[in-house]
């Protein structure tokens, strides 16, 4: 694009945007050297808040069981999303109507009429509330999420691609491999992103159907008694942790340098 | 690329598995004693919990749920995970009318006598054998008197001179107490014809209010979003006493509600004994006290007065005197009819305008 | 004819993920929403079904969620939720097409994560925030007071929920634009350019109907949740103006039939919108899916 003053119109408004996303984030982090328990005033800077978290054995259990939960949660959803979204991009039978009809309802239907209904199967089919209770839970919303953005992306996919690899001597799965997938990957990645926004933080589902701690929970169970600096402390903490994983994930992603 | 990822993705998912076992021993380990408390407040703070774990060798698994619903619908459900529960008083009734709890075997409990009598022969379990108080309070007004006078009624939350700047409990059972002891009547009342006119009353305050909550009554005005909060006097207490010039509590003249929590055993428990070492533990006097302390709302456990901070014993938010409990009232069980045009004039009050 | 058989291979996960662990519980709620509630948060057990059907009774909570008295809160949810759409459609587009398209290409994941990373941290705490920024002595009108301005009564409006949902919602916005953006031909940009188009004649013609699969994506996880929330309503709201996400989730156990049937209804309306605009889409061969 080379239409100059546009872009800097673009680039403006779009850090804007960004400050505003930010601006809560700041907010916590600077209050969570707040002295004041009342968190509203400001009355001096201390990180006694830090030093209380680290002490919370059951804040770091639970971070670290919503941290395995988004993971896990987000590599199945995705496979499933994604093969879904290649399926109905090509299919126009009835199963794929009806398919299409099946991934829309996690999304229309209200959270906490899925997170009851959820419950109640549980419970009728006597599975044990634990940590596959909610990962099953937050697969089921996530599939849709996926398929939707992966869609997205494949529509208009230029099959021509495909067929000059194959005309090029590539077998079916070489096809996909190296043609078709790198073509949508950013796509899942872009799914991937949301689904494990959705599952780290998730409440209401997660509420009904937990059987152990998650971030979320005990976030909600401290804000409900008095919210003091310490959840903003616990916030700042997790933003640094998910930052340091991010910087690893670019790295990993990273192109290398040679290819043989 | 790919490779590495993937490698990165097996080992998580290996440790998610690993994790998963370890979570699952925590909660009911054969041989490992543990006890698991559903409760819906931090009324039990690591530090006792850790202690009960070191003398007695029984883990505590503490789980928080939000709402009394939310505890009658998992015990409901036949959820048998838990062995103690914390409802509040009218809910105790009605769990002991649909057999979800069992009786609390009081001879086990060598501290049952420091239980202070008046909390003990309530109307929801007149013969104290299936709910053991621990905690108690009372649910009043919390101002701003430096912007409003000294206030002593009811009558404040429904003035037109500080429209916009009050805040009400986000509980119909609460806010429907209020109307009806501004009517002079009992905050039990049955008649439809008089709850339906408290629920008018509410309707019309409605556009004084400018939120309505039962989570952060003590914060929003603690941060002047209103200067008149409905709320529980524990929270409240702990606001005025970091700034006595600006906010107090008071506990209006028409009266107001005394509101109890209680332990109980859910039917399906499988640690019973467990249950009743913690219930013996909670009674110690210092234990109590040390209860107390750290959570400032008063206790049924009169034995822990004694060691409780002065400066609590001597709030009277905290720890009224008689003369204020004499014009409070316990919430009880009003049956299924009254409970629900309850919900039903609750509703009408939430969607009006 | 393997093709086919691959492809609906593809599909079975879906069908054994959802099939079980959506349809069977949501079909569990649909029946309790013809019950009649019984004693706090039970059920009334149904002896004779024949007679139940019969008698219209099965109905019940469906004809009460109708009730006038509710007319206002459905028109005020739908309300909210069109413009929480469009306010996130009207901002999160520059922003997906500066990330896709203007920044620089080194840059583009980076950028994207950002937009996701405040996402990873607890909502509710956010939310919080938001009422520290926003309140009475708060971090804006603390700021405003400085210049003299008189404080503004900012939380607890109808505003501030808004805020705090376009704020929820608009990464739901930018990530399925971006995706449309990124993978959009510019050989066609620059067709159009050479054919003589302007600036506005290009975007408005050549790039919009090619990220509409990414705008239809974009609104359908917008309005959507946006319709059903009460989260927002109750923190930045007070609790004041109920949605039909509120209505839903109060006294939900106590009366789980009449609750679930409102639930249901408001999944028929927001399925029937969905609907439409899919029959639309399909003509113009751009489903979602």
């Amino acid at each position: 694009m080379t239409r100059r003053p546009g872009n800097h119109v673009l680039r403006g408004f779009s850090w804007l945007v960004y400050a505003f996303l930010y601006a809560p984030i700041l907010v916590l982090i600077v209050y969570s050297f707040n002295t004041s328990v009342q968190t509203a005033r400001w009355l001096g800077f201390t990180p006694r808040w830090y030093a209380q978290v680290m002490r919370d054995h059951e804040l770091i259990e639970s971070a670290w069981n919503s941290l395995l939960i988004a993971l896990v949660t987000t590599v199945v959803a995705s496979v499933v999303g994604t093969l879904a979204a290649l399926a109905l991009a090509r299919l126009t039978t009835r199963v794929a109507g009806a398919t299409r009809g099946l991934l829309f309802l996690p999304i229309v239907i209200p959270e906490i009429v899925v997170g009851a209904a959820l419950f109640t199967f549980f419970v009728s089919v006597k599975w044990d509330l634990g940590f596959w209770s909610i990962v099953v839970a937050h697969v089921s919303f996530s599939v849709s999420y996926v398929a939707i953005v992966v869609r997205a992306r494949l529509a208009g996919f230029d099959r021509t691609l495909e067929e000059a690899a194959r005309d090029l001597g590539a077998g079916p799965m070489g096809v996909f491999w190296r043609v078709k997938f790198p073509l949508i990957l950013p796509g899942i990645v872009a799914g991937a992103l949301l689904v494990f926004t959705l599952s780290i933080d998730d409440y209401v589902i997660t509420s009904f159907v937990a059987g152990i701690k998650t971030l979320p929970l005990h976030i909600y169970a401290k804000l409900k008694i008095n919210a003091t600096p310490e959840t903003n402390a616990i916030s700042t903490l997790l933003l640094a942790v998910t930052i340091a994983l991010i910087a690893i994930a670019q790295w990993l992603l990273r192109e290398p340098r040679r290819r043989k | 690329m790919t490779r590495r990822i993937l490698i990165a993705l097996c080992s998580l998912a290996l440790v998610a598995g690993c994790k998963d076992k370890g979570a699952a021993t925590t909660q009911a380990g054969a041989g490992e004693r543990v006890v698991n408390v559903y409760s819906w407040s931090e009324y039990l703070p690591q530090d006792i919990r850790d202690q009960f774990t070191a003398q007695t060798g029984i883990k505590v698994n503490l789980t928080l749920y939000e709402s009394n619903e939310m505890l009658l619908d998992k015990l409901q459900a036949g959820v048998s995970d838990f062995d103690l529960v914390v409802p509040s008083d009218y809910t105790v009734a009605i769990l002991k009318r649909q057999n979800l709890v069992r009786k609390i075997d009081s001879s086990k409990i060598a501290n049952w006598k420091n239980l202070d009598p008046r909390f003990l022969g309530r109307p929801y379990d007149p013969a104290n054998e299936y709910a053991m108080p621990i905690f108690w309070g009372t649910t009043g007004i919390g101002y701003n008197k430096q912007a409003v006078g000294t206030i002593d009624s009811w009558h404040a939350m429904f003035d037109e001179r500080y429209a916009g700047k009050i805040l009400m409990l986000k509980d119909s059972r609460e806010c429907l107490a209020v109307a009806l002891k501004l009517m002079g009547k009992s905050i039990n009342e049955n008649d439809p014809a008089v709850l339906k006119q408290a629920g008018d009353m509410l309707k019309a305050q409605k556009k004084l209010v400018k939120v309505y909550t039962s989570d952060d009554f003590d914060q929003t005005l603690g941060r002047g979003d209103v200067l008149l909060a409905h709320g529980f006097n524990g929270q409240l207490a702990k606001l005025v006493a970091t700034d006595r010039a600006k906010f107090a509590y008071i506990v209006p003249k028409e009266g107001a509600t005394l509101w109890i929590d209680a332990f109980c055993i859910p039917a399906k428990a499988k640690h019973v004994a467990e249950a009743h070492e913690f219930l013996n533990f909670l009674l110690d006097p210092e234990i109590g006290a040390r209860l107390v302390n750290q959570v400032s709302y008063a206790s049924a456990n009169a034995a822990a007065r004694a060691k409780v901070k002065p400066e609590i014993l001597s709030d009277p938010a905290i720890y009224p005197g008689d003369d204020v409990l004499k014009r409070c009232e316990v919430m009880a069980d009003v049956g299924d009819e009254t409970t629900d045009l309850i919900d039903k004039i609750w509703q009408q009050v939430l969607v009006a305008p | 004819m393997k093709r086919r058989a691959t492809h609906l291979l593809q599909l079975l996960p879906t069908w054994l993920v959802l099939g079980v662990f959506f349809l069977a519980p949501i079909g569990i709620m649909f029946g309790i929403s013809f019950r009649e509630k019984g004693p706090a948060g039970t059920l009334k057990p149904v002896d004779d079904v024949k007679a139940y059907v019969a008698s219209g009774k099965f109905l019940n909570n469906y004809r009460e969620s109708l009730d006038p008295s509710y007319g206002g809160v459905y028109w005020r949810s739908l309300w909210v939720a069109v413009v929480t759409t469009v306010v996130c459609l009207v901002i999160g587009y520059p922003v997906a097409y500066y990330i896709a398209i203007v920044a620089n290409p080194a840059r583009k994941n980076l950028l994207l994560a950002m937009v996701a990373i405040p996402f990873w941290t607890s909502f509710l705490i956010r939310m919080g925030a938001w009422k520290l920024i926003l309140g009475t002595a708060g971090v804006l009108n603390t700021f405003l007071a400085i210049f003299h301005a008189g404080p503004l009564d900012l939380l607890y409006t109808p505003g501030a929920v808004l805020t705090g949902l376009v704020y929820g919602e608009l990464p739901f916005m930018i990530l399925p634009l971006y995706a449309s953006l990124e993978k959009m031909d510019r050989t066609l940009l620059e067709a159009a350019a050479d054919l003589g188009a302007g600036r506005a004649a290009r975007f408005w013609r050549v790039t919009v109907p090619q990220t509409m699969p990414g705008i239809v994506a974009g609104v359908v996880l917008v309005f959507i949740p946006a319709a059903g929330q009460f989260v927002v309503s109750d923190i930045l709201g007070g609790s004041k103006g109920a949605l039909v996400g509120n209505i839903i989730q109060e006294g939900f156990q106590r009366n789980k039939p009449l609750k679930s049937a409102i639930a249901f209804e408001l999944t028929a309306v927001v399925a029937a919108l969905l609907a439409m605009y899919a029959v639309y889409l399909r003509r113009r061969k751009e489903s979602p899916l």
